[in-house]
This record gives structure tokens, sequence and C-alpha cells, in this order.
């Protein structure tokens, strides 16, 4: 399985480490894929220490300045996704996970789909389907 | 199952009462009933910025038979509408019936209309969305959440009907807002300080109306205070 852990501020450790700990199993492959303006996730990724602490193969990746979601998901096609997290970033007043622009043009592509588990503090995108 | 809230422009009904000379600030469908040829029974609660009547309506909507207006008793002019219309009126919950998603709630405000539906999956999700977006030219989707049960269907929840004006919208915004971020769980996962910072309320503004709240809920049920 291959997952790619979508980061958008490196100030959510504790995101991340709920996805290794209930979302991936070990022996995985994980893709933390940098969005810009986030500019370095080094610190966070030591800090968390995936290999030994999860067990899990990883690599860090970005998509460039001005990207699309097509970008994105030509990502995801190219290391063949299984599953695509993303983190909530904050809750409607009804205690809805609030979709943010880039979430929404993900669910909605025309390209990508599967099932969409709603989390905590994560939105889980799985068994990924794209179309060509 | 996914509860969702998208945001589209006003449709239907809502987007004739927002072109009445009548200020509007809100309206909430309550429910619709479908009626022979075409026509559906619409019944809404209307918030106006004034009072208004029921004649001067009738005349700035032809094609629409307004067959009840009451006004509620908390909120000011704010009223309850019966109205027979054309089903085109209802465009919104139709697109979304037709495409087996369950709508909730429909409220106009701030020149948007802000939806919550149950669908099944993100497969149907993206259906709808596809669906609403060709029809009404803009969605914008605002939240999700999981869900194991439909809950209450638009028209469906009869405890909030019967506390519909019984309790003002600050009231029944605090009251939700603090259920919502798990206030009344034992133990509490809020405090009322965080409530009231959501809110942009004072502590003690909070305070006073979760005890009108607690007070109106207790008239209700034990009858007026001696």
């Amino acid at each position: 399985m291959t997952t790619i852990i979508i980061l958008k501020s490196i100030e959510k450790k504790s995101t991340v480490k709920e996805i290794l700990n209930s979302v991936v199993d070990p022996d995985e492959m994980i893709y933390f894929l940098r969005l810009p303006p986030v500019r370095c996730l080094g610190p966070l990724i030591q800090n968390i220490n995936p290999m030994i602490e999860y067990g899990v193969e990883y690599s860090i990746d970005c998509l460039s300045e001005g990207y699309e979601t097509s970008d994105l998901v030509e990502f995801a096609v190219d290391v063949g996704a299984d599953r695509i997290c993303i983190e909530i970033s904050n809750r409607t007043v009804t205690g809805k996970a609030r979709i943010d622009d880039l979430t929404e043009s993900i669910l909605l592509h025309d390209r990508i789909s599967g099932d969409f588990v709603v989390g905590d503090h994560v939105i889980v995108l799985e068994e990924l389907e794209y179309e060509a | 199952m996914l509860r969702i809230e998208f945001r589209i422009r006003p449709a239907g009904i809502s987007s004739k009462l927002f072109d009445l000379e009548e200020q509007i600030k809100s309206i909430e469908v309550d429910n619709a009933l479908p009626v022979t040829n075409n026509a559906v029974f619409l019944f809404l609660t209307v918030q106006f910025d004034a009072d208004i009547s029921e004649e001067s309506l009738s005349d700035q909507l032809p094609g629409i038979e307004i067959i009840d207006i009451s006004k509620t008793e908390m909120n000011p002019h704010t009223y309850y509408f019966g109205m027979i219309s054309d089903l085109s009126d209802a465009s919104i919950l139709t697109l979304l019936t037709e495409n087996q998603a369950i709508p909730h709630r429909l409220v106009a405000q701030n020149a948007h209309l802000d939806v919550i539906a149950s669908v099944r999956d993100w497969n149907h999700l993206k259906d709808v969305a596809d669906t609403v977006e060709n029809k009404h030219g803009s969605l914008e989707l605002v939240g999700t959440t999981q869900t194991e049960s439909i809950g209450f269907p638009l028209g469906g929840n009869k405890i909030k009907q019967s506390m519909s004006g019984k309790l003002s919208d600050k009231q029944l915004e605090v009251l939700e807002t603090a259920y919502r971020m798990g206030y009344f769980k034992v133990p509490q996962e809020v405090t009322a300080e965080e409530i009231a910072s959501e809110l942009d309320i004072s502590r003690s503004t909070l305070s006073e109306r979760l005890r009108r709240v607690e007070h109106n809920f207790c008239a209700l049920l034990f009858g007026p205070q001696k």
C-alpha cells in the first residue's frame, strides 16, 4: 500500500502521528507531500522518525509554487497511491470538518475516486482509483 | 454515509424573496411537500428587517399563493410562511431528492444559500455536486462529517419544530454551539470561555443565554411559573 500525506503546515505533528498510528500499516510506503508555502519538512519528519517508530518507508516530495490539483493527482498516479490523507485544519460551527479549496478540488476532481472517511483530525481518501 | 454542507447562490423561492422590496435577513426552508400540477407546498421561516404586510408580499409574488403567515413569538420580524408555489421554486430540494441525497437544512442569508444534506459516499457526493453545479452555476463545499444514520431529514425534526419560536436565534446558536463543542458531555470537552470565544461573545452573555434556554425548556415542559 502507498499513502500520500499532504502537509499544509509543519505544525501538525500530532496529525501525522495519528495517521501513522491508525491509518497506515507497517511496511507501507509513505509520501510526505509538502505544499507551498511550507518550506522544509526535515525537522518534522526527523522528530516523528517514521522508519524507526512506525516501520514505514518514506519519501519527502513537494509540489511547486502555483501547482494545480491536476498536478497533485498526477503525482498520486505516478506513485500509485492507494490512499491520500489530508489534515482537517478546522471545523464548522456544527462540527463538520471544514473543506478548504484544495480538499474540495481533490474531492470533485474527475480523475480520482474511491472511499472517503472523515476522522477526528484527518480526511482519508482510500481505495483510490484513477481515470485514464 | 457522509453529511455534507455546501453553499450556492440563492435559487428558487429564496431568490424570489430576496428580490422583494422588504429587506430579508434569512430564509429557512422548514418543509416542502409536492402538490399536483408541478406545484409544491413550501413552509418557510423568514426573518425580515421590519414587520411586513401579507398584502404587500402577495402583490410582489405573482404565481405564489400564500396560504398562511404567522409571526414567531421570540424573534423580531420573523414569520412562518405556508405557500403553494411552482415546483421550480424548490429546485435545489428537487435536485437533491432526484439524486437520492437527503436534504436536512436549507438556509439562505447574506446572498448565499447554505445546504446540509446526506450522501452515500464519495462518488455520490461528486454526482450530487456535479448536478447542483451544472444547474446553479456555483457550488462551494463547506464541510463534511461521517455519520452512521441519516438523522432528521428536512421537516422531520419534531422536537426542533416544537421548540422553534420558543427560543431566539441567538439562544439556539449558543445552545447548538455548546452542544456541538461538547459542553454538555461528562466530563466537559470544552470550557464556557472557549464557547464564548467561538461565538465572539462575553462569558457572561453566554451564561445568560444558556440560562434563558434552560428556563424556556422548563417552561415548555412544566408550564409557566406561578
